[in-house]
């Protein structure tokens, strides 16, 4: 009985308590915690992270020659830290004590990768400067089995004379085109490489150039029109 | 009467050597002959012709037709009596054997009844009847000897007349020969003959004219007819008239002498010949015909006119009357011989001479001189629509980063104001950049209507130097205006203020600034005359700058005429070419502060060393 009473007379006190807490915790209430973007190294796994793109051996002299355009901005702005090893041919991406963004170290992956694929230095910096920018990769056999000589008129139909083909397309689609032989790399947003893409496709296919243009004169204006 | 006699046998000879088919043609010759060959006839026939009025025939300019009606006047007479005579014969037969007794009287009887019959038939020639000579010869012969038998003489037609075409050919002796030997069959007797016609003479008085008429009435019809049917129908007509006279005789009939048409039918069949049986029948039915009149006639023509109609429009008819034709139901290339008659729907190819080469050609040159082509002219669209903007791809290598590409797109969803410029525009300005180029140097070429160069709003530097020496190309005249405002030229600092705005403490400071400003120049003006005069003196290697004078004549006009006119004798010694662009400039400068007299005594100077150094020149030279 007692102890019953205890129980009682300890929760009447306990519900007393909790009125007077609820009624103090109404009136002052902490502000909302604002939590930054964890840091590479804070976040919970392993503190620095790494990327390492190799390099193939038709890239390897150019980018001697351009390291220095593809090292400032990734490390100054980017702060990523990277380096070239000579022995194994690849370029070597690691995050830092200050890097804000653990996107940054992926984006300067990509920036060296599109570099490598073949697309020059200034159009692949802009992998570093906006978010929304892929590489789209596919190859001719891909779109249509050719062989031999129409191979080569297929890739040949792609360039255009002088590239002119290419060109208009990267200008009229806001793209940039590598064509690697049988491999086909397409750098830009996700509606531009579609259309740079279609081109790419219906060149393939074989249709003349001038249809082409048709097409893409229609696309663009098309799109001008939107904005 | 011999010489006539000779001419007229002659004349007959003649007529018979003539070929048949040669009277066809009007000959005057063979008419000059007949008519003689007749006159001659006409003449021999006049005894046995007592009744005849004509002692001769009259032919000189006469016509045919007044020629046989001579004839016909004698003649009939004489036929009538011929015939009386056979029929005396036929009755008494013995007058014949005494006619023949004489065999040569009697031949000669006969022949001169057969030449008397020749004459009749020549005299009763037509010129113009040729075919029918030859048969009526041998009729008349036939009458003369068989008279109303004539009808049983259908062999002795035929033998008649061969003997009738050989007489002409023979001589008539001979003729006689043939004929006496042809003629006497089981039917005719010639004795009967001569009986019978002597008995006919009487009869012919009475019904002469009757005869004359019916005779001639049917020798005209049968003048015109050809063939054995004459023959048959005169025997006819003659046996026509004898039954006539029979009527009158008493006892005579068509059956006694023809034997009726069934006897005839039957006869005809045990004769050879099958012409004597065709002459039989056809006899039969002229008799009919005889008979008949006009209306019968006109009906039985039209009668076989039908027959012939049925019997066309019984058979198939001929492949032109038919409808629809193939090749197949019309015998071989009878489309050729008829003249078909269908329309043609293309027009006939037209046939290239060269006259239409010509004409064609002659157009050609003409359009081409004129310029009229007839060109079709599109007609003009109306625009119904503006004409959208067409987008031109750039086929060249974007200059710009793919990032600087993405920002110009930013910026312009962003901004639309600042529009970049697009290919199109860029041609568009470089275009009219270079024709703003040409038209400025057109115009400066040509001065009049110069208009100045437009002002790019760049960042330009722009000196202090008077306007009109950027502007004008021949500058005529030197202006005061710089190029530069005041202010631009204006090289002090801080508010400016007049004297009569100072205060006291700024009179006082500019005063002192002044003082500091002067003690300092005066320094340097010592210094910088001691360093010229020694370069005066060494005077062979002078680089002088030229700014240096520039900067203390601005300031001090007076000194600068001073130092000028040192300049001058230098120039006048050491002339080198790059002070005279610094002189100009001291010009102007002067100018500017008005030293019109040191500029002028300057410029004398100038010219002075001109001179000089020509003159030194010269004289070097």
């Amino acid at each position: 009985m007692n102890g019953m009473k205890c129980i009682i007379c300890c929760t009447m006190a306990s519900s007393s308590m909790e009125v007077d807490n609820v009624l103090s915790e109404q009136k002052v209430l902490p502000p909302k915690p604002k939590f930054e973007p964890l840091k590479p190294h804070e976040m919970p796994g392993a503190a620095v992270q790494f990327r390492k793109v190799s390099v193939p051996p038709h890239r390897y002299t150019p980018l001697k020659k351009v390291w220095m355009d593809i090292y400032t901005p990734v490390f100054e702005q980017m702060k990523i830290d990277i380096r070239m090893n000579l022995k194994g041919r690849k370029v070597e991406l690691k995050t830092r004590h200050d890097t804000p963004d653990i996107s940054n170290l992926q984006k300067c992956a990509d920036f060296v990768h599109a570099f490598m694929l073949g697309f020059d230095v200034i159009d692949a910096i802009a992998i570093l400067r906006l978010d929304e920018l892929y590489v789209e990769s596919f190859e001719i056999k891909d779109v249509k089995t050719l062989r031999g000589d129409h191979l080569s008129r297929a890739i040949g139909r792609l360039s255009g004379k002088g590239g002119k083909t290419k060109f208009t397309i990267e200008n009229a689609s806001k793209t940039r085109i590598v064509i690697a032989d049988t491999k086909i790399h397409i750098l830009g947003s996700f509606a531009n490489i579609k259309i740079a893409r279609d081109s790419l496709c219906y060149l393939i296919m074989g249709s003349p150039a001038g249809k082409v243009y048709s097409k893409l004169r229609a696309v663009t204006s098309r799109m001008a029109e939107r904005f | 009467m011999a010489n006539t006699n000779d001419a007229g046998v002659e004349a007959l000879r003649r007529l018979q050597q003539i070929d048949p088919p040669s009277l066809l043609a009007p000959n005057p010759s063979v008419s000059e002959t007949a008519r003689s060959a007749s006159q001659y006839l006409f003449t021999t026939l006049r005894p046995f012709s007592p009744k005849s009025p004509l002692d001769e025939l009259l032919v000189d300019g006469y016509d045919a037709e007044q020629i046989w009606h001579q004839i016909d006047l004698q003649s009939q007479p004489l036929l009538s009596t011929l015939r009386r005579r056979l029929n005396q014969f036929v009755k008494n037969p013995e007058e014949i054997a005494q006619f023949k007794v004489p065999l040569d009287v009697g031949k000669k009887l006969e022949k001169k009844k057969r030449v008397e019959l020749e004459e009749e038939e020549s005299d009763d020639f037509d010129e113009e009847l040729d075919d029918d000579d030859d048969d009526f010869e041998g009729v008349e012969k036939k009458k003369a000897k068989g008279g109303s038998e004539g009808e049983d003489d259908f062999e002795e037609e035929d033998d008649e007349d061969e003997e009738g075409s050989e007489d002409e050919d023979d001589e008539e002796d001979e003729k006689e020969k043939v004929k006496g030997g042809g003629i006497e069959d089981k039917f005719l007797k010639i004795d009967e003959l001569t009986e019978y016609l002597e008995k006919e003479e009487d009869n012919y008085e009475k019904g002469e004219e009757r005869d004359e008429a019916d005779e001639d009435s049917e020798e005209d019809d049968e003048l015109e007819k050809a063939g054995e049917f004459e023959m048959d129908d005169e025997d006819d007509d003659d046996d026509d008239e004898e039954d006539e006279e029979a009527e009158d005789m008493g006892n005579v009939r068509y059956e006694d002498f023809f034997g009726g048409k069934n006897e005839k039918g039957s006869k005809r069949k045990d004769q050879l010949l099958e012409v004597s049986g065709d002459e039989d029948d056809m006899e039969s039915t002229k008799q009919k015909k005889r008979t008949a009149s006009t209306y019968e006639k006109q009906r039985e023509k039209i009668q076989s006119k039908i027959v012939l109609m049925e019997k066309a429009n019984i058979e198939p008819k001929t492949w032109t009357m038919q409808g629809e034709v193939t090749a197949s139901k019309r015998p071989i290339n009878s489309a050729f011989e008829v003249d078909l008659d269908f329309e043609h729907n293309v027009r006939p190819t037209p046939v290239i001479t060269e006259e239409v080469t010509a004409s064609i050609e002659e157009m050609i040159q003409k359009k081409i001189v004129e310029g009229l082509f007839n060109d079709v002219q599109r007609a003009p669209k109306l625009p119904s629509k503006a004409p959208r903007e067409v987008k031109q791809l750039d086929d060249n290598k974007s200059g710009q980063g793919l990032a600087d590409l993405y920002e110009q797109e930013y910026v312009q969803k962003t901004d639309p104001t600042s529009a970049p410029l697009s290919f199109k525009d860029e041609l568009k300005n470089e275009a009219s950049t270079l024709f703003k180029k040409i038209c400025l140097k057109l115009d400066a070429l040509s001065h009049f209507n110069f208009a100045p160069k437009p002002v790019i709003e760049d960042m330009s530097f722009q000196t202090n130097v008077p306007a009109l020496a950027m502007e004008e190309i021949a500058p005529v005249a030197v202006s005061d205006a710089a190029m530069l405002a005041p202010e631009e030229v204006f090289d002090g600092k801080g508010d400016v203020k007049e004297e009569a705005e100072l205060t006291q403490a700024e009179r006082k400071r500019r005063r002192a600034n002044k003082k500091r400003k002067f003690k300092a120049e005066a320094v340097n003006k010592l210094e910088k005359k001691a360093r010229l005069e020694k370069k005066a003196d060494n005077a062979i290697s002078c680089q002088v700058d030229g700014n240096f004078f520039i900067y203390p004549y601005m300031s001090n006009a007076a000194l600068t005429s001073h130092l000028l006119l040192n300049l001058s004798h230098m120039f006048i010694f050491y002339y080198q070419p790059h002070f005279v662009k610094n002189i100009k400039q001291l010009l102007f400068q002067l100018l500017l502060y008005s030293e019109f007299l040191n500029a002028v005594s300057l410029l004398h100077k100038l010219d002075l060393c001109c001179l000089l150094k020509q003159r030194a020149e010269d004289h070097v030279c």
